[in-house]
């Protein structure tokens, strides 16, 4: 299902000297205002574990840093092949088109994780100001890691099925998560932010005053296992169905 | 290789596809064995619509194509003996030369896919330049390792998209003879070109494609007497017109003569007959030709004389 070959030449394409100096100076925003939380030093009028649980790592790298990094990464994995030409050389090879969806994925989903555990977990600790935070530093990290699967294939499948890849991911974290699900409750079963939120308030031993999720964790985790499992089938037929443009 | 009496290596049958309400190709039909096929066409006249169905990038709307007796589309085991050089200049920047085709080797799975590289990249003569990152090639060159990655698998059919294009002198007499040594190899090779003399140089057959329909295939030296013999008009200018009119329109070859202003219209209906008696027909009749040219020669005029036929 993984071929080395793509899974380096991914990794090379996304990894240029550019995007990845971008996307840490992205990872770092979250790192930064929880420095100047630390620093204003007034802890009184904001509990730093419920500072840390909502706004750190629940806004900020839920909330920004996971979907855009992985709307970056995700789109980019194969999107940049079919806008300028390359895909060619790999979709004229004799390898199943299942293979390079999930070599795809594997690449940009790595990627997706270490910007955003880099965004999370400095973050996470300096938000606690040295105080026990009942395992959510640990909590979030295992969401995000889960979050950026859910949205690079989601994203991945975007990038094959439609050219506009990026304003439609744009249009879903910031009007669908951002406003919609705020707007309408029912809607969170199709947001990825709130199944990332519920697989942390599962994983974290906080109580419901510091972190509330939306969804509970089974229900999260079931939501983002089906969401996943789609998009990838979603891809391998967009893949399978790709036509060369007239400009190709 | 494609052995004679053997099924054709590609088979074409009742071929359409449109977008919408355009049609860019329309109910083509032919089957081509080992040998070099040239793809012919002024441009947008579908050729790489052709060229792609026949890699299996484009479903046909209608109709089958079939490679090596499989289907082309949607059938990527069809690319362990299919290589495919597209037309656009895009490669990966990043890479070097080898690495670009050593990628492409190592994709096709092959037993030692780094002595696979280097023998398709001194086949294309770019062994100095593949420690180069491709971002810094020239278009020749560039052109030259997509052959390269093509060949490495040694594909028995091949498909070109103008892969000529770019390519300085010497390196497109290289890259055909290059490609004769694999049509007499055995393997089959189609490429599309809009260049007549690209076409008439490396190509056995012939397929014309003109506005999504098939005008012409077959030998091409048919197809170039049919281009050669069909009518032309010249626009001559001498030093006395209306003497060489007369005299023109004696010679059988001529069959209409026409004065406008300090030049003269000649219609023929045989190309090379009136070229060869056009400086006697002069001399006799005391006249001075200054200068004689081919009104309607353009690709497009001798593509669409083939389509009315």
């Amino acid at each position: 299902m993984i071929d080395a070959t793509i899974v380096r030449l991914t990794m090379r394409q996304l990894l240029g000297q550019k995007r990845t100096l971008l996307m840490l100076g992205f990872a770092m925003i979250p790192v930064l205002i929880a420095l100047l939380y630390r620093l204003n030093g007034d802890h009184r009028a904001n509990d730093p574990q419920e500072w840390t649980a909502q706004v750190a790592l629940g806004r900020l790298v839920v909330g920004l840093t996971l979907p855009f990094t992985a709307l970056v990464f995700g789109t980019a994995a194969l999107g940049t092949e079919f806008e300028d030409g390359t895909a060619v050389y790999l979709l004229s090879k004799p390898i199943p088109r299942s293979t390079i969806v999930m070599s795809k994925l594997l690449v940009a989903w790595a990627a997706t994780c270490v910007v955003t555990l880099i965004a999370a977990i400095p973050s996470g600790y300096i938000g606690l100001s040295g105080e026990s935070g009942g395992g959510l530093v640990a909590a979030f990290a295992v969401a995000v890691i889960a979050g950026s699967l859910i949205y690079c294939a989601a994203f991945l499948w975007l990038s094959i099925a439609t050219s506009r890849a990026l304003i439609a991911g744009l249009l879903y974290v910031f009007i669908w998560e951002g406003v919609v699900v705020n707007l309408f409750r029912g809607v969170r079963i199709l947001s990825v932010r709130q199944y990332t939120l519920g697989i942390a308030g599962q994983l974290a031993n906080v109580s419901e005053r510091i972190f509330n999720p939306r969804l509970e964790g089974p229900q999260a985790l079931l939501l983002g296992a089906i969401v996943t499992a789609v998009a990838i089938f979603l891809a391998f037929r967009a893949l399978k169905r790709w036509e060369i443009g007239e400009a190709s | 290789m494609t052995e004679p009496g053997a099924p054709p290596a590609i088979e074409c049958d009742h071929v359409s596809r449109w977008y919408g309400n355009i049609v860019a190709v329309n109910d083509i039909s032919f089957s081509l064995r080992a040998g070099i096929t040239g793809l012919l066409g002024p441009n947008g006249a579908g050729k790489s619509t052709m060229l792609h169905m026949l890699a299996g990038f484009l479903q046909p709307s209608a109709g089958a194509v079939r490679v090596l007796g499989q289907p082309a589309w949607g059938n990527p085991e069809m690319y362990r003996q299919v290589g495919l050089v597209p037309e656009r200049e895009a490669v990966y920047p990043f890479l070097t030369g080898y690495e670009f085709v050593l990628d492409s080797a190592r994709l096709h799975h092959l037993p030692d896919p780094e002595d696979a590289t280097l023998r398709a990249i001194r086949m294309v003569e770019l062994e100095d330049a593949m420690g180069r990152a491709t971002g810094g090639y020239s278009k020749g060159m560039k052109q030259r390792i997509k052959i390269a990655a093509a060949l490495v698998h040694e594909p028995t059919v091949l498909l070109l998209d103008e892969p000529f294009n770019g390519a300085d002198p010497r390196q497109r007499l290289h890259l055909m003879s290059l490609l004769r040594e694999m049509a007499a190899a055995g393997k089959t090779i189609v490429f599309s070109s809009h260049i007549l003399e690209e076409v008439e140089r490396l190509a056995e057959e012939v397929l014309v494609i003109v506005s999504g329909r098939l005008a012409a295939s077959g030998d091409f030296r048919e197809i170039r007497r049919l281009m050669t013999d069909r009518p032309h008009t010249f626009t001559v200018r001498a030093s006395d017109n209306r003497r060489l009119a007369a005299s023109l329109v004696a010679d059988p070859s001529v069959y209409g003569v026409e004065l406008q202003g300090s030049e003269l219209q000649v219609r023929t209906s045989e190309f090379a007959a009136f070229t060869m008696a056009v400086a006697g027909v002069a001399r006799r009749s005391g006249v001075t030709i200054f200068e004689m040219r081919p009104t309607d020669e353009s690709l497009e005029s001798v593509f669409s004389y083939l389509v009315k036929r």
